[in-house]
C-alpha cells in the first residue's frame, strides 16, 4: 500500500511511484482504495518515469499568504506518459514559454521539510 | 415522496458587514420568515451553510449559534461544508427531510464573512478546500483553478479571454438592476480587458469579489404549501461529485459535476434545458459561467463564450442567466451563496424582480459549485 507519507518520501528521492489496477490497468495516483475506474482492489505500485506533458497551466499572481513571497510562480497539470494526471509547479520555464503540450520532467520541490511535486524540462 | 415548496426567502445586503455570519443569516431569516407569513415557533429544523467561520470568525458550530441568534434555540441544526455550495447542499437535505414526511417547515440558509481578514489571509482559507497534500503546499489559489479550467478550454475550444470578459460586462449590468447587489455599477470590456492578472488568463475583473452575506429560504410541505399563492415549487433537486485532485479530473475544459448533477436534476423534474426560462449559476470566475452553461445543457460545449458575447445570456436573451448580477456582481458570500441563488429564483418565478424580472419565467435554475469542481448542486423550480 502506498500511502501519501511514503509517496513523499519517495518523491523527495526523486522518484515518482503510482499505483496499477490488478482488474482493468488503470494508473492512478495514490493513495486510493478501490480503483475509480472499476471497482477493483488490486493496487499493485508501479514507479513513474515522471515525463509529460503540460495538459494546462497558470501563473499565479495572487498567492495565499504562505506563498505571497514566491508570486509570481507558475503551476499546471502534466499528463504523465504513463497515463496518470498530476498537479505541480512548473519551474525553469521562462512564462512566455508555457504551453500547452510542452514536454515536462518531475523534480521534487522540498520545501521546510515538505516535499510537492515540481515540473522542469 | 411529498411535493415541496418555498414559500419565503429573504437576502442581507451583500458586501463589507461589520456584524458576524450568525447575525447576517439571522438578518435574512427574518426575512424570510415574514415573507413566508409564519412565526419562528413554526421552523422545525435548520439546516445551514457556512464555510470558513473555523478561520475568519474562530467560530465553529455554526448550525446553534445561528438558531440561537435568531431565537429558535432548540431546533435541530446541521451545518453543511461544501466549499461554496454549502448552502445548496443544505437545501437538498432539507427538501429530503419534508418529502420523506419527517418536518413540514424547515428553513434552510447560510452566513459568511470574510472581509474582516486580509485578502491574502482570506485566499489562503479559501485554498483549504483543495488539497492539503498535494495542492495547497504549491499554492494553488481558486483563480488557479479555473485559470486551469479556462487555458484548458481555450486550448480545445478556442474560446477567448474577450468572452470571457463579455460574461463580467453582462453580470455588472445586470447587478445595477439588483438593490442587494455588492457591486451596482456598469463596466466595459475595456475595464475587464485592462486589469490584472489574477491568475493567468484570469484577470481581476473575471473574477467574484470577496463577500459578507446571509441569505434563508422557507421551505414546506405540500399541505402547507398550497394555499399560498406565491409558493414555488422544487421540481428537481440533484447533487454530484468529481474526483478531488486537478489531476485526477478526466477533462479540465468541462465540470463533470455540473453534467451529472444537471442530468439527474432534470430528470426529476422531466424537464430539459430548453424548458429554462431562467438560470442563477455559479459564476465565481467567467470562464465558470461559460463552461456552467455549457454543462447544464443550455450551449453546446465549447459554444458557452460565444453565446455570452452575442447576448444570448442577458436579461432579454434566449436564456437570462444571473440576472441578479451573478457572484461577479452581486457579491459571493460563499456560505449563503446557494441560499441565495434559489431567493432570486424564486423572486423571478414569482415575477417579483422589477427591473431585472424576465418576463413570462415559468421554470427557473440554480446552479452551485463547490471549490476545485468537486461538488456541484443543481435544482430545478417552477409555479404551479
Amino acid at each position: 500500500m502506498v500511502t501519501l507519507k511514503s509517496f513523499f518520501e519517495q518523491a523527495r528521492e526523486g522518484r515518482l511511484t503510482g499505483i496499477k489496477c490488478g482488474g482493468c490497468g488503470e494508473i492512478a495516483i495514490p493513495p486510493k482504495q478501490f480503483c475509480a475506474n472499476c471497482g477493483a482492489r488490486a493496487w499493485q505500485s508501479v514507479p513513474l518515469s515522471g515525463e509529460g506533458t503540460l495538459a494546462s497551466y497558470t501563473i499565479i499572481r495572487v498567492a495565499p499568504a504562505g506563498h505571497a513571497a514566491d508570486a509570481p510562480y507558475a503551476v499546471g497539470v502534466v499528463k504523465l506518459k504513463e497515463g496518470a494526471a498530476i498537479f505541480g509547479r512548473i519551474v525553469d520555464v521562462p512564462f512566455e514559454k508555457l504551453a500547452v503540450g510542452l514536454a515536462l520532467r518531475f523534480r521534487p520541490i522540498v520545501v521546510k521539510e515538505q516535499t510537492s511535486v515540481g515540473f522542469a524540462p | 415522496m411529498r411535493r415541496v415548496a418555498v414559500i419565503g426567502v429573504g437576502v442581507t445586503k451583500f458586501g463589507k458587514h461589520d456584524r458576524t455570519s450568525g447575525e447576517l443569516f439571522a438578518e435574512a431569516a427574518v426575512d424570510a420568515l415574514a415573507d413566508a407569513e409564519l412565526p419562528p415557533g413554526a421552523v422545525q429544523a435548520l439546516y445551514y451553510g457556512n464555510v470558513v467561520g473555523g478561520e475568519t470568525e474562530h467560530q465553529l458550530h455554526t448550525g446553534p449559534q445561528a438558531a440561537s441568534i435568531l431565537g429558535i434555540p432548540t431546533v435541530p441544526t446541521t451545518r453543511f461544508e461544501t466549499a461554496c455550495a454549502s448552502s445548496h447542499a443544505a437545501f437538498r437535505h432539507a427538501v429530503m427531510e419534508i418529502a420523506a414526511g419527517v418536518s413540514d417547515v424547515v428553513l434552510v440558509g447560510g452566513g459568511e464573512r470574510v472581509l474582516n481578514v486580509p485578502t491574502a489571509e482570506s485566499t489562503e482559507y479559501f485554498a483549504y478546500a483543495s488539497d492539503a497534500s498535494w495542492e495547497q503546499p504549491l499554492g494553488l489559489t481558486f483563480p488557479g483553478v479555473f485559470a486551469l479550467v479556462a487555458r484548458a478550454h481555450m486550448a480545445k475550444y478556442g474560446t477567448t479571454e474577450e468572452q470571457m470578459a463579455a460574461v463580467a460586462v453582462k453580470n455588472h449590468k445586470h447587478g445595477t438592476m439588483n438593490p442587494k447587489a455588492q457591486f451596482q455599477k456598469e463596466i466595459t470590456l475595456e475595464t475587464v480587458m485592462k486589469s490584472p492578472y489574477v491568475a493567468d488568463p484570469l484577470k481581476l475583473y473575471d473574477c467574484c469579489p470577496f463577500t459578507d452575506g446571509g441569505a434563508a429560504i422557507v421551505l414546506a410541505s405540500e399541505d402547507v404549501a398550497r394555499p399560498r399563492r406565491r409558493a414555488v415549487w422544487v421540481l428537481g433537486t440533484a447533487a454530484a461529485s468529481d474526483s478531488m485532485l486537478l489531476g485526477d479530473k478526466k477533462d479540465l475544459s468541462r465540470v463533470m459535476a455540473t453534467e451529472r448533477a444537471a442530468k439527474a436534476a432534470y430528470q426529476q423534474a422531466g424537464k430539459s434545458p430548453s424548458d429554462v426560462n431562467v438560470v442563477e449559476l455559479h459564476d465565481c470566475f467567467t470562464i465558470a459561467e461559460i463552461v456552467a452553461t455549457e454543462g447544464l445543457g443550455l450551449f453546446e460545449p465549447g459554444a458557452g463564450g460565444i453565446a455570452a458575447e452575442r447576448g444570448d445570456t442577458s436579461l432579454g436573451g434566449k436564456v437570462p442567466v444571473n440576472p441578479s448580477g451573478g457572484l461577479k456582481s452581486k457579491g459571493h458570500p460563499i456560505g449563503a451563496t446557494g441560499a441565495a441563488q434559489i431567493a432570486e429564483i424564486v423572486t423571478q418565478l414569482r415575477g417579483e424582480a422589477g427591473p431585472r424580472q424576465v418576463d413570462g419565467a415559468r421554470t427557473g435554475l440554480t446552479h452551485t459549485l463547490g471549490g476545485n469542481t468537486a461538488t456541484v448542486l443543481v435544482s430545478l423550480f417552477g409555479r404551479e
